[in-house]
């Protein structure tokens, strides 16, 4: 058995528990590469623990030749809008690096003086300070960087659905440039349906927006709201054009960049269907296991093979099947309870670090998965944290990692650990549970070639 | 039911009085008195949202003695008039609206219905919000909606009149975003075609 590959080197932060060694260092772990498992997924430029920023900075450097600037100019003040979950991408510095260079390229082709970088942060107020401190983008942007977040006061904004709320200060400069990450991320919720998008109803608006995309329609049909936002004049009167990091499981794949988000969307979805589209259906043969969080983000978001654990958590229906009308979320079909955590073959959840909750309830989860909290000074942020009330009642604390795999494999009946530390290109678990990946991987490439890809595709029109 | 084992304190004295905990309080727990922040803890939820934005970091969450339950019981209130004002809001009863706490619509929509006339008074009768603040409030926003409670904006950005949904959409909106699957959502989450869109002539 080969050992573990290093993780991604995580940012600390006030949010996040007293950092501790890592599962993936200890005896027992191993990783399964991404490209070993689906050969079809091509390779990677910059995967946080391999891989030379340079080639990031290169990749946006010749996206960015292509793009029409022309709608800035050089009196113009700009806001380089950045969404806080690309600083949790293998460690964040490919997603700064591309913001940088988005800076230098703007300011040398427009002539324009005044590009500000704008932080959008989804709860915690110290988080942008930290982001800003930690990328130097202080440096990069001559001070001009700013946080913003969903408390912060509004905007209002008529669209064809009717009047939304964004954030002022996204959107306190002429114009606009959207650089965003493609990460699939909640794809229970998105369902690979203009996720592209999803910024100019979350990242970039107020909470009841955001609450109305949640809470109002359902995971299909709230794919209009951000497209009404975008498509709205007040944002087509100050948007430019966009630039995202594309990535795969395997890692950053390179930089996409142009006037047209559409567009963008189309090539985004097509790939993600395809690669994304493996490794969610590969966690979906996964007949049992227990889970690890063991990184410096939310866990919900922490990443394995660049899948977050929420994709795991949700996982017992096919999220990328839009005749299936809900996977997870808040609208319901009448009769059917509301539930975030039904997948049955996560038989326990290890929480050896991550930042509490600040906002990302995981409330119903200790009911379906006994949890686990390594720890008591971790478990004590555990217990203050208002959004999980039934965590802090429910969940076990153990002094090691190695007692609370030992109490959660016996409890659950498996033998199969999975950790989500930040990786892409690799799966950090344990021999177990990388035999199982390795056996279950030629079934899921048949299936997803053959049959499910060119539904998915078709059902997004998509070729 | 929400239970509420913290309360945020604070030292007044380094205090600005620039409001930024007020404006974030999702429970109008805090007032300011000649330019100081004033906590009045029967009313505090413990979101600890005030703590996290204070600039000056002079609060702080403590272990209340004993928990703090906000609850609207059943006996509290007519269920028909709940049932009726769900209904028109076009939110299915029984769905966890805050995710958080896992606080029925039915238990947000009795508040409505026991006396709540805005956000603020939703959340401290019933303790939602108390976690991350996000996601149940465009329902409580609509229940007041639909009630007919005055929606004006408060002073500062405290929250903002957002209530659209899904029952709302013309079909214009349907036909420019086809693929959007608004109609297949509505035959999946309203097979029966209850709900209506909450027009002025639909509101208490």
């Amino acid at each position: 058995m080969t050992a573990a590959h290093v993780p991604p080197a995580f940012m600390p932060s006030v949010y996040a528990p007293p950092p501790r060694p890592q599962l993936a260092g200890t005896p027992g772990m191993t990783s399964v590469a991404v490209q070993e498992l689906f050969p079809s997924i091509g390779g990677a430029i910059y995967t946080g623990d391999t891989g030379d920023l340079g080639a990031v900075r290169a990749a946006t450097l010749d996206a960015l030749e292509k793009v029409d600037m022309s709608r800035i100019d050089a009196d113009d003040s700009v806001n380089i809008l950045a969404s806080e979950h690309g600083f949790a991408l293998m460690g964040g510095w490919a997603y700064a690096e591309m913001i940088k260079t988005l800076r230098e390229v703007v300011a040398e082709r427009t002539k324009c003086r005044d590009i500000r970088l704008r932080l959008a942060m989804y709860r915690g107020f110290r988080e942008a300070e930290e982001v800003r401190d930690h990328f130097g983008f202080d440096d990069a942007f001559g001070g001009k960087v700013k946080g913003l977040g969903p408390f912060d006061r509004g905007v209002a904004v008529d669209t064809a659905v009717g009047r939304m709320y964004l954030v002022n200060r996204a959107f306190d400069a002429d114009k606009f440039v959207h650089a965003y990450y493609d990460d699939p991320r909640e794809v229970y919720f998105n369902r690979l349906l203009y996720k592209s998008f999803k910024s100019f109803c979350m990242s970039y608006a107020r909470f009841e927006t955001r609450s109305v995309y949640h809470s109002h329609f359902g995971s299909r049909s709230g794919s209009v709201i951000p497209r009404a936002l975008f498509d709205s004049d007040f944002i087509q009167q100050r948007y430019t054009f966009s630039s995202v990091l594309r990535t795969s499981p395997a890692g950053v794949i390179g930089i996409d960049a142009t006037t047209d988000l559409y567009a963008i969307d189309r090539n985004i979805t097509a790939g993600h269907l395809a690669t994304y589209g493996r490794m969610l259906r590969l966690f979906l043969e996964i007949d049992d296991c227990v889970a690890v969080w063991d990184g410096g983000r939310w866990g919900y978001y922490l990443h394995a093979g660049g899948m977050i654990f929420g994709a795991l958590l949700t996982n017992q229906l096919d999220s990328f099947d839009l005749d299936i009308p809900v996977v997870a979320g808040f609208l319901q079909v009448p009769g059917e309870s509301v539930n975030f955590t039904r997948n049955p073959a996560l038989r326990g959840l290890v929480i050896n670090q991550a930042w509490v909750g600040a906002g990302i309830p995981y409330v119903t989860m200790p009911i379906t998965s006994p949890v686990y909290i390594v720890g008591d000074q971790q478990a004590q942020l555990w217990r203050e944290d208002p959004c999980n009330p039934l965590l802090r009642d429910r969940a076990t604390v153990v002094a090691t990692v190695e007692e609370a795999l030992t109490l959660a494999t016996t409890k659950g009946g498996t033998d199969k650990v999975i950790v989500f530390d930040g990786s892409y290109g690799h799966i950090t678990c344990n021999e177990a549970m990388a035999a199982h990946l390795r056996a279950r991987a030629s079934h899921v490439e048949q299936l997803v070639a053959g049959e499910l890809l060119p539904k998915w595709m078709a059902q997004r029109g998509l070729r | 039911m929400a239970r509420i084992d913290f309360t945020a304190q604070l030292d007044a004295g380094p205090c600005t009085g620039c409001r930024l905990c007020d404006l974030v309080c999702p429970s109008a727990a805090i007032s300011m008195v000649e330019r100081k922040a004033v906590i009045a803890e029967d009313l505090c939820i413990g979101c600890g949202r005030c703590v996290d934005r204070c600039p000056e970091d002079i609060m702080w969450m403590v272990q209340r003695p004993e928990p703090l339950v906000k609850t609207v019981g059943r006996d509290e209130v007519d269920g028909a008039a709940v049932d009726a004002l769900l209904l028109r809001a076009g939110i299915e009863p029984e769905i966890s609206v805050c995710v958080c706490t896992l606080t029925s619509a039915w238990e947000i929509a009795a508040a409505v219905v026991k006396g709540a006339a805005n956000l603020d008074q939703v959340s401290e009768m019933t303790g939602m919000r108390s976690g991350c603040g996000i996601y149940c409030v465009a329902p409580a926003l609509r229940l007041l909606q639909a009630a007919g409670a005055d929606m004006s904006p408060p002073k500062g950005h405290r929250w903002y009149p957002c209530t659209v949904a899904l029952w709302d959409l013309p079909a214009e909106v349907s036909e420019r975003y086809a693929d959007g699957l608004i109609d297949a959502d509505r035959n999946s989450f309203d097979p029966t075609r209850r709900y209506r869109p909450l027009t002025e002539d639909a509101q208490a």
